[in-house]
């Protein structure tokens, strides 16, 4: 069912908590509306499934307009955030989604039995039937209430954050159940919290702030540092991952204004970069191939540095920059690197580094296990070891930078 | 389940029996309720068969299902469990309408009555309208201690009643206390279609009970209105303990003992327990009710027995889990 909603502003108590809201659910579309507490979410699910009704706007299922709830939940259920628990059976309450269709009495019979079954199968649930639904784990529970949304045969689903206070595998299942039945053919507008799991199972993101729609799109565009911080106020990092989009809280350090430059690559100064950060220290690094497990901490962490493509040797420009960073630098720490013929410049940028008498060296492995390059790679070593302070480990490098910078 | 009805169905006709054969003017021997039966008994003895016992059991019937049925309904309503029908103020405005009759010294059976039935519909009224135009986001909370508000502030009114009252005082404290002695066939006529009617509506909506039970939030999301429920409901529930109170003074927590049991045994579905706990209302009530008329020379009110049951039953429910 295609969902509209045009102009829509509702008003509870003549506070204005949705503004001039306009949305679309394509049939056979999962939208997850993500925004922080108290931004409109839930009154605007509220809204569309006609509880509050709004002072000004329309909301169309299907181009049409319903406005009794009695007739809007034959065709769109509503899974609300909160539920109180009840003793009666898992069973009798997935019947309860068969109550919009049910006429006179409303006594469910044999058909209604067989739908809400099936319902309970398609969560996984079918054989907790007889127990009581207070007796579950937050789970289970919330697998029963999608099953009483499935017997409700809806062509539009709207869900109130339905992983709220589950564990990552629950959420993953219950998205996973969402997703299958929004397959089989039906609409999924979803309320949630979790950026990356609406990333991962959404096809279109809309973010509301204040009760104002601010980005719609998918979650590829939508989800950026920028557009997270404007509306949760929060500071992230954003890694693409596949068609989904990972989102990293930023940890947030005050810089002491010190300068350590990382000469590193293939994964060697990564724990480096990450614990100076850490500490506060401004990172720089080079020189680092494109993609490499290095280049990714420095970039996690924002400092600046000297690339070059990968697995291509570092050519005399990219070793003139390293230089400079190296200059810049109050400390230069030389990581416990393989040595070979693609990145044998970043040895001699050490060497210059230790002339300048700001140069530590972590040794974790022994030099000649590492070299690639030879003699002369062993020559410069020696060269190197004699003017710099050797370490054994990461965490020996930031005591000796500390004593060095204070 | 239809075994649990069945067995219910037997103990009323027995429980009936009992109620009619055993009274405080003696035993009825086989012979003599057979003779009254088939009408040919001696004058007295069908004087109190027809004109005190079998009123008697009527009424308590007519009580124990109104009180039970409502009691049922509003734990589902406040899903709470302690939630009886008197949440409403009824018993409070009924007591105020009782005891003002009193003190103006016209207290007939017909004015005890009306008086009590009309005080206890004003007072539900106004409890409903104060707490649905209070700024609650939940509406039940603010209907529930509207009541409170509203009960504390009418005994206060009852006591001031009964303070003036004089010589009637002993009679107001014993209307209040809940009695079903010196039954009236006019009280069978005035309460039976209330009950009737107001616990065919409950039963009819056994599944909006239902629905009910997971939150006012997941009672819309399957499509009931529920507003327009809760406004019929309150009504209904007004109606069945106004009546109920009118004709037997304040009677406590049949409301709570008999759904609570019945809950035990059939579990949470109102489908089973409504009409479970109206079938068990019908047995409990006319039991205490004898238990009140039989256990001392004279007789003691029947709502000091229900209460006195109430208590330990409640620690029971505290001790259970």
């Amino acid at each position: 069912m295609k969902l509209k909603v045009e102009n829509v502003t509702v008003k509870i108590e003549s506070k204005e908590i949705l503004k001039d809201v306009t949305l679309e659910v394509e049939s056979g579309e999962i939208v997850a509306l993500l925004g922080p507490n108290g931004s409109g979410k839930s009154t605007l699910l509220r809204t569309i499934f006609g509880i509050l009704k709004p002072v000004k706007g329309v909301v169309f299922f299907d181009g049409k307009r319903i406005e009794k709830i009695e007739e809007i939940s034959k065709n769109v259920a509503y899974l609300p955030q909160e539920s109180s628990d009840t003793n009666l059976t898992v069973l009798d309450v997935v019947l309860l989604g068969r109550t919009p269709h049910l006429s006179g009495f409303k006594l469910p019979k044999s058909y209604d039995l067989e739908i809400s079954k099936k319902a309970l199968e398609e969560v996984g649930m079918i054989e907790f039937a007889g127990r009581k639904f207070s007796e579950l784990s937050g789970g289970e529970k919330q697998k029963v209430l999608l099953a009483r949304v499935f017997a409700q045969q809806p062509k539009l689903m709207l869900l109130d954050e339905p992983t709220a206070h589950l564990d990552i595998s629950a959420q993953i299942e219950i998205m996973e159940i969402v997703r299958r039945k929004v397959n089989s053919g039906c609409s999924a507008l979803v309320a949630m919290h979790d950026i990356n799991l609406a990333s991962m199972f959404s096809d279109k993101i809309i973010m509301v702030k204040n009760g104002k729609v601010v980005y719609v799109g998918e979650a590829g565009e939508v989800l950026t540092e920028e557009s997270i911080r404007e509306v949760y106020g929060a500071d992230v990092r954003i890694k693409k991952v596949g068609r989904s989009v990972y989102v990293i809280p930023k940890t947030r350090v005050k810089r002491n204004g010190k300068i350590v430059h990382v000469i590193c690559g293939g994964g060697s100064g990564r724990d480096l970069i990450y614990l100076l950060s850490e500490e506060g220290y401004s990172i720089s690094a080079g020189v680092l191939n494109v993609l490499d497990s290095d280049w990714e901490a420095i970039i996690d962490v924002g400092g600046e540095f000297v690339e070059e493509a990968p697995f291509s040797p570092i050519s005399e420009e990219a070793h003139e920059k390293n230089l400079e960073l190296i200059e810049k630098a109050d400390v230069v720490v030389l990581s416990n690197l393989v040595v070979g013929k693609g990145n044998i410049r970043n040895l001699i940028a050490a060497k210059i580094a230790a002339e300048l008498g700001k140069l530590i060296v972590v040794e974790k492995t022994r030099f000649e296990l590492r070299n690639f390059f030879g003699k002369q790679a062993e020559k410069i070593y020696e060269e190197i070891v004699k003017r710099a302070r050797v370490v054994g480990s990461e965490r020996e490098a930031l005591y000796e930078i500390r004593k060095v910078l204070g | 389940m239809k075994k649990l009805i069945a067995s219910l169905t037997a103990l009323n006709i027995l429980v009936a029996l009992l109620c009619l054969i055993v009274g405080s003017s003696g035993v009825f021997g086989v012979d003599v309720f057979l003779r009254v039966v088939s009408g040919v008994a001696k004058e007295s003895d069908i004087s109190i068969f027809f004109g005190v016992r079998l009123p008697r059991l009527i009424l308590a019937m007519i009580v124990g299902a109104s009180l039970s049925a409502s009691g049922c309904a509003m734990q589902a309503l406040f899903r709470n469990p302690l939630a009886e029908p008197y949440v409403l103020g009824v018993a409070s405005g009924a007591s105020v309408g009782a005891a003002i009759v009193y003190v103006l010294g016209i207290a007939t059976m017909s004015n005890i009555l009306i008086s009590a039935f009309v005080f206890a519909l004003l007072t539900s009224f106004t409890v409903y309208k104060l707490g649905s135009l209070a700024r609650f986001r939940d509406q039940n909370y603010a209907i529930l201690l509207a009541g409170i508000a509203i009960a504390t502030t009418l005994s206060g009114l009852t006591s001031l009643l009964i303070y003036f009252s004089a010589q009637s005082m002993h009679k107001v404290v014993f209307w209040i206390m809940g009695s079903l002695s010196n039954p009236r066939w006019e009280e069978v006529y005035f309460s039976l279609p209330i009950a009737f009617f107001g616990i065919l509506f409950l039963l009819l909506n056994s599944w909006n009970f239902n629905a009910l039970l997971l939150g006012e939030e997941h009672a819309m999301a399957v499509g009931l209105n529920v507003e327009n429920f809760r406004r019929y409901l309150i009504g209904t529930v007004s109606l069945l303990t106004a009546s109920a109170v009118a004709v037997s003074g304040v009677i406590g927590f049949v409301g709570i003992i008999v759904p609570h049991t019945m809950r035990l045994m059939v579990g949470e579905d109102y489908r089973k327990l409504l009409p479970a706990t109206i079938l068990f209302s019908t047995i409990f009530m006319p039991l205490v009710d004898l238990a009140s008329r039989i256990s001392t020379a004279g007789e003691i009110p029947v709502g000091a027995l229900t209460a006195l049951l109430g208590g330990p039953f409640f620690l029971y429910l505290l001790w259970r889990r």
